[in-house]
């Protein structure tokens, strides 16, 4: 017992790290539209679709509300938040739940509708809001029926579908720079893997963590 | 162990990703006289860019030596002039010889009026011919301005060139065929042997790079290298297949490609009008075409509305393409 760092608090501090600095990345793409500006980033690809009003509203819905979807959600798996400060989990998560059932995944499935890169897109992206908003509702009224434990196990796969925003953007990244595949054939790539990895992940966070119940806790 | 390995690798990734969501600062080059302006300003540029017409002339004997007269401008090695070929890659060398029209438009009595059309400068000239040997001078206040001696041997224009000042390459030799120029938007970029060989040496055995006569590298072997190496080698078959001056594009048409299929589609069109390319690079692909010939040194006013389209089309995806394509985002 004499170790000077602790390899879980350690692991803790680095995850929590690189998720911060991720949605500081997404919060600078994010600015890119402030203000309100159709002639850049991902809008440049999306000039047909813009000029439709319900496009515009679920586009810029979507992109503002995410960023604090995602931070919002960020404190939500700490311990230390949930049993000190009950208060602050039970807020930011009402905030969490509201935006992602009322704005973030209503407006996903406007985007879906008219994502890039064909059927596959549309699909994927789709399924996408649909679970996502499933999942949250789901965790929402787990926690009002004090089921705490499905209650987290539905926030930890709601939460691995917000972290899509990084993750999609991380494959592409990786995709193009390992393959330089063209455009669009990624974008149809991450489109499915950008979730699909994430949710494999939660349920396999959400089963060992069933199997060995100390180990949640700690992330 | 496992969450510290995972901590690394997720380490190493984002310090790889640069911190940046996109690339600001490189822009897409559009040259002056290829920009699409807006049809609001065309009737004022149309009069201002007819500066040199062709003219007709019945009063000379062999009417056949007026027209466009088309081939490669190569360096003449006179004296002390060392050998400045450029080692652009391990295979691909460029000699620096642009394609050049010398334009004959005008022979009246012995007076003979043209211009001569090369790297993206269009300049004029005048002269006289004496049996059979043309003797023109540019007018002077250009840098590269000089004198041509011709005369017309088996069918071609066959001469040399001077420059007045104390310029890299003074003497230019050149040997050109009679062409006509008629702009045709069906024409398709090939497959020229000077790319693929390129392409090939590229990839193949690198054993082979004779690096004793790679004496002298200059910024413009960078430059050329570095667009084969980014543009062309990055681009794919559709440069051959998809034609932006007979079709309109759709976002469908467009949405999958890479940046070099952008940026050469796009430029193909400026080369089918006959554009004569300031950027190096563009010019040395082009010039390879056989179909090629530089002709104007300013199209702003020639494009069709297919054309000028598609080139909004392109240049958005190709801007799109530089800022974003491999930085974090989803463009």
């Amino acid at each position: 017992m004499k170790q000077i760092i602790n390899p879980f608090l350690f692991g803790k501090a680095i995850l929590y790290g690189l998720l911060l600095y991720f949605i500081y990345l997404l919060l600078l793409i994010t600015l890119q539209y402030i203000p309100i500006n159709y002639e850049v980033a991902f809008l440049n690809l999306k000039q047909e679709e813009i000029k439709l009003t319900h496009y515009k509203w679920a586009f810029f819905g979507h992109v503002f509300s995410s960023i604090f979807i995602i931070t919002f959600g960020l404190s939500q798996f700490s311990k230390t938040i949930r049993n000190r400060f009950a208060f602050v989990h039970k807020w930011s998560g009402r905030i969490y739940v509201l935006l992602i059932l009322c704005i973030g995944s209503p407006t996903g499935l406007i985007m879906a509708y008219h994502a890039n890169g064909g059927l596959i897109a549309q699909i994927s992206f789709s399924m996408l809001s649909i679970l996502w908003f499933v999942f949250t509702l789901k965790a929402y009224v787990s926690i009002r029926k004090r089921n705490y434990k499905q209650h987290k196990n539905f926030m930890i796969r709601s939460y691995a579908l917000t972290l899509s925003a990084v993750s999609l953007r991380l494959f592409k990244y990786g995709i193009v720079s390992i393959f330089e595949l063209p455009p669009m054939d990624t974008y149809k790539i991450v489109s499915v893997l950008g979730w699909v990895i994430n949710l494999g992940i939660a349920e396999i966070i959400i089963r060992t963590a069933h199997q060995n119940p100390s180990s949640i806790s700690e992330s | 162990m496992k969450n510290q390995i995972f901590t690394v690798v997720l380490a190493l990734l984002i310090i790889s990703c640069n911190a940046k969501i996109k690339d600001a600062e490189t822009q897409v080059l559009v040259e002056e006289g290829t920009e699409v302006l807006e049809s609001g300003a065309m009737t004022e540029i149309q009069n201002v860019s007819n500066d040199i017409e062709v003219e007709v002339s019945s009063t000379f004997v062999d009417s056949t030596v007026l027209g466009f007269w088309v081939g490669y401008f190569q360096e003449d090695f006179i004296g002390n002039y060392s050998n400045k070929t450029l080692y652009v890659d391990e295979a691909y060398q460029w000699n620096r010889d642009n394609k050049i029209n010398i334009s004959i438009d005008k022979v009246s009595d012995n007076f003979v009026f043209g211009h001569s059309v090369v790297a993206g400068n269009k300049r004029p000239f005048s002269g006289k011919v004496q049996d059979g040997i043309f003797q023109v001078k540019e007018p002077g206040d250009d840098q590269y301005d000089g004198e041509f001696k011709f005369e017309i041997l088996d069918n071609k224009l066959v001469g040399k060139w001077t420059a007045f000042k104390n310029i890299d390459i003074k003497n230019r030799k050149y040997s050109l065929e009679k062409r006509i120029f008629i702009y045709d938007p069906d024409i398709q970029l090939e497959k020229s042997k000077k790319y693929i060989n390129w392409y090939d040496n590229l990839n193949g055995d690198e054993a082979e790079i004779e690096n004793e006569n790679v004496a002298e590298i200059e910024d413009e072997n960078d430059e050329i290298g570095e667009w084969f190496r980014s543009e062309y080698a990055s681009a794919t078959t559709l440069i051959y297949t998809l034609n932006a001056s007979n079709t309109l594009l759709k976002k469908e048409d467009v949405e999958n490609l890479k940046k070099g299929d952008i940026t050469i589609i796009r430029n193909t069109i400026y080369a089918r009008h006959g554009y004569s390319f300031k950027y190096r690079p563009l010019r040395v692909f082009f010039d390879a075409q056989s179909w090629y010939i530089p002709v104007h040194t300013d199209i702003k006013s020639e494009f069709t509305e297919i054309e000028k389209a598609n080139i909004k089309l392109l240049l958005r995806y190709e801007k799109n393409a530089v800022a974003y394509y491999d930085y974090f985002g989803r463009g």
